[in-house]
C-alpha cells in the first residue's frame, strides 16, 4: 500500500517506456524506504526544489572516498531516507562478471541497503543508492572480506580507472586494456582511496580509437589505442563487400534494408581525411593522411583491420559542463607503446609529471583541463617536456603574438646597459 | 630544509585548529611549509586521519580536511 499521495509521479508510469516509478513502488513491497524516496521526490515536484542534502560522511575508516553522504531535509517526515548514503563499489575490468559475484552484491545490498542500485555510473563503477551511517562499515567488511571486491574513489580521489574489453574479446584492440587498467589500479590505491587532488581525476583505457569506453570525452588522462604503421588490407575480401557477399559493419544495420552496397558512397567519400581510393579494382589508403578515425574498419572488418605497430594516443583534460562548459580531452602523446612488461613505465612517468604540476598549480576544485586552458597548451607542454608538435595545433592562431624565452634567443635577455646607455642617453 | 615529518604534523594540525574555516583544502597545508612536495604533504595529511586527528569531510565531489572537534554533527556543512 503506497504511503504517500504521489500524482504526479504516478503520470510518469503511463508512457510506454519503463518506468523507474513503477521500480520504486515494486521495490518499496519489500524495501519500506523506498516509499519515502516517492513521497520526497513528488515533493520536490510540487515546490520545485530539492531536499536532499549532500555531503559530510565520506566513508569507512582510513578510506577518503567511495561513499558518498546524502541525507533528507525533512527526516520527520520522511524517515526513511533520513539517510541515503550511494556506496561506490569497483567494478571488475571490463565489467566482467560472473552470475555468482552479482547474486553476492545484490544479496549484500538486500541486507545493508535499499536494494536500489545504478549499474554504472559514469565514471564506470557500480553505485548503490540508499544507506544508513551505521550500516556503511559492516558493508564494507563483508565486500572486501567475504567478496574480495573493493570500494571506489569518490570526491577529490583518483576515480574508479575502466576500460573497454580490449584484447579479451576485440580484434581492434592495439593494447592489453584490462592489464593497462587493472596494474595502474594496483598501484595508485593510494589515490583511489584517500584524497590526493585539487579535485577529482579520472584514467581511461580504450583499445582503439572507437574509444568505447568514451575516454577521451570523460577522463582527465584518456589512453586510447592507436598504430602507427598501416591499416591492413584484404583485397579479396574488399571485393566481397562490393560483390554484396559480406554484410557491411559486420550486420549491425541489418535490421532494414539499405539499398545495394557503395564502397564510395559508404566508406571511401565518408574518409574524413580524403586518404582513400579505388584504382585497379582496389582500395588504396594513403597511411600517412589517416587519422585513425576507425570508420572504414567498422564498415568492412573482414577486409581491414589495424596495423600491427600499436600502442596508444594519450590525451588530457576531457570533463562534463559542471564548472565551466565541457570539453574533450587535447591530444598530447600522439604515439606511445604500451607493455605490460615493463609496467607501462612511459605511461606511468607521465601520469605522475602530470599530478605532480596539477597538484601544485591547480586551484581547488579545479579540473586538470581546466588547468591547461587557464594557462595554456604551449605552458603545459613544457611542464611536461614534450617538444610542440603539428598534431598538437588544433586551428590556425588566434593571437598575434610570439613570446621567446630566453634560452631560444642567442645572446639571451641580458645585456650591458651602462653600454647602451653611452650610446641612448635615458 | 623542509619540515621534518613530525613537525609537519603539528603545523598541519595547528592550521587546522586555527584556521577561521573549519574544512580545509589539501592546498591550503602547502602553506605550511613551501618546501614540502604536494604529493608529500598529501601523504603527511592521510597519515593525520589514519592516526584519527583529522577527519575527511565531503561535499560529495570535494574532499576536505577537518578536526573533528570543529564538525558539530555528521553532516557537518559549514556552507560549503
Ligand atoms: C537537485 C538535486 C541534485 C543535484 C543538483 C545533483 C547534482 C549532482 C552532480 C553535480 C553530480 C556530479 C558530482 C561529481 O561527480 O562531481 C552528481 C552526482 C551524483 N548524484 Fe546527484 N544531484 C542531485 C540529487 C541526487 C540524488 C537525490 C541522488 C540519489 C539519491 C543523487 C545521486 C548521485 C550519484 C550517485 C552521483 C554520482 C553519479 C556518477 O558518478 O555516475 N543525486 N549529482
Ligand atoms: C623598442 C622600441 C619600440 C617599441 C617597443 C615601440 C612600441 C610601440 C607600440 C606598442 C606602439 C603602439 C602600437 C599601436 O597601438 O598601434 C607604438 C606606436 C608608435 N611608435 Fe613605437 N615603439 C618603439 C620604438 C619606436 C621608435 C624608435 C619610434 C620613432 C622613431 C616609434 C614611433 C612610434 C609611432 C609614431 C607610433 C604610433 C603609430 C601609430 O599610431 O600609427 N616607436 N610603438
Ligand atoms: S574501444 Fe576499440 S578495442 Fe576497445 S572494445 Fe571498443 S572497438 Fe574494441
Ligand atoms: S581510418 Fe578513417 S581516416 Fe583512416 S583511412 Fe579509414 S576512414 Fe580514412
Amino acid at each position: 500500500m503506497a504511503k504517500h499521495e504521489t500524482p504526479l509521479l504516478d503520470q510518469l508510469e503511463s508512457g510506454p517506456w519503463p518506468s523507474f516509478v513503477t521500480d520504486l513502488k515494486r521495490q518499496a513491497e519489500t524495501k519500506p524506504e523506498c516509499w519515502d524516496i516517492l513521497g520526497q521526490l513528488e515533493l520536490s515536484y510540487k515546490e520545485r526544489i530539492t531536499h536532499w542534502k549532500h555531503g559530510g560522511i565520506v566513508g569507512v575508516f582510513g578510506y577518503g572516498g567511495g561513499i558518498v553522504g546524502r541525507y533528507s531535509d525533512l527526516p520527520k517526515r520522511f524517515p526513511g531516507v533520513e539517510h541515503f548514503h550511494t556506496v561506490r563499489v569497483a567494478q571488475p575490468a571490463s565489467k566482467y562478471y560472473s552470475s555468482k559475484n552479482l547474486r553476492q552484491l545484490m544479496d549484500l545490498w538486500e541486507k545493508y541497503g535499499s536494494g536500489m542500485t545504478n549499474f554504472h555510473g559514469s565514471t564506470g563503477d557500480i553505485i548503490l543508492l540508499g544507506t544508513r551511517t551505521e550500516n556503511l562499515e559492516p558493508f564494507f567488511w563483508d565486500l572486501t572480506h567475504d567478496m574480495g571486491q573493493d570500494l571506489g574513489g569518490s570526491g577529490s580521489n583518483l576515480r574508479t580507472p575502466a576500460n573497454c574489453i580490449g584484447q579479451s574479446r576485440c580484434e581492434w584492440s592495439c593494447y592489453d586494456t584490462e592489464e593497462c587498467c587493472h596494474s595502474l589500479t594496483l598501484k595508485y590505491q593510494d589515490e583511489i582511496h584517500r584524497p590526493a587532488f585539487p579535485y577529482k581525476f579520472k584514467f581511461k583505457f580504450s583499445g582503439c580509437p572507437n574509444d568505447c569506453v568514451a575516454a577521451i570525452a570523460r577522463s582527465d588522462i584518456a589512453v586510447i589505442g592507436t598504430w602507427r604503421d598501416e591499416i591492413r588490407i584484404d583485397q579479396a575480401a574488399v571485393k566481397e563487400y562490393i560483390a554484396g557477399n559480406y554484410p557491411s559493419n559486420g550486420g549491425a544495420h541489418s535490421g532494414r534494408d539499405w539499398g545495394k552496397f557503395s564502397i564510395e558512397k559508404e566508406v571511401v567519400d565518408l574518409c574524413p581525411t580524403q586518404c582513400m581510393w579505388m584504382e585497379g579494382g582496389e582500395l588504396k589508403i594513403d597511411n600517412t593522411e589517416c587519422t585513425r578515425c576507425m570508420h572504414c574498419i567498422n564498415v568492412m572488418p573482414r577486409a581491414l583491420r589495424p596495423g600491427v605497430d600499436t600502442g596508444a594516443s594519450i590525451c588530457v583534460g576531457a570533463k562534463a559542463p559542471i564548472l565551466d562548459g565541457a570539453q574533450f580531452a587535447t591530444l598530447i602523446v600522439p604515439f606511445m607503446k604500451m607493455s605490460a612488461d615493463n609496467e607501462f613505465e612511459e605511461l606511468v612517468e607521465f601520469i605522475e609529471k602530470v599530478w605532480d604540476w596539477w597538484m601544485e598549480i591547480g586551484k581547488n576544485r579545479e579540473r586538470v583541463g581546466e588547468t591547461m586552458q587557464r594557462l595554456g597548451l604551449p605552458h603545459f607542454l613544457k611542464v611536461m617536456e614534450i617538444e610542440p608538435i603539428p598534431q598538437h595545433v588544433k586551428e590556425p592562431r588566434s593571437n598575434p603574438y610570439v613570446f621567446w624565452r630566453e634560452e631560444e634567443v642567442e645572446g639571451g635577455f641580458e645585456r650591458n646597459v651602462e653600454e647602451f646607455r653611452a650610446r641612448h642617453a635615458a | 630544509m623542509a619540515l621534518s615529518k613530525d613537525e609537519l604534523k603539528a603545523a598541519i594540525l595547528e592550521k587546522a585548529e586555527k584556521s577561521p574555516k573549519a574544512q580545509l583544502y589539501i592546498k591550503d597545508f602547502y602553506a605550511c611549509d613551501p618546501e614540502t612536495k604536494p604529493r608529500d604533504m598529501k601523504n603527511v595529511a592521510n597519515d593525520l586521519v589514519k592516526e584519527g586527528k583529522l577527519m575527511f569531510w565531503s561535499s560529495g565531489s570535494t574532499t576536505m580536511y577537518a578536526l573533528k572537534s570543529r564538525i558539530k554533527n555528521e553532516e557537518g556543512a559549514e556552507g560549503i
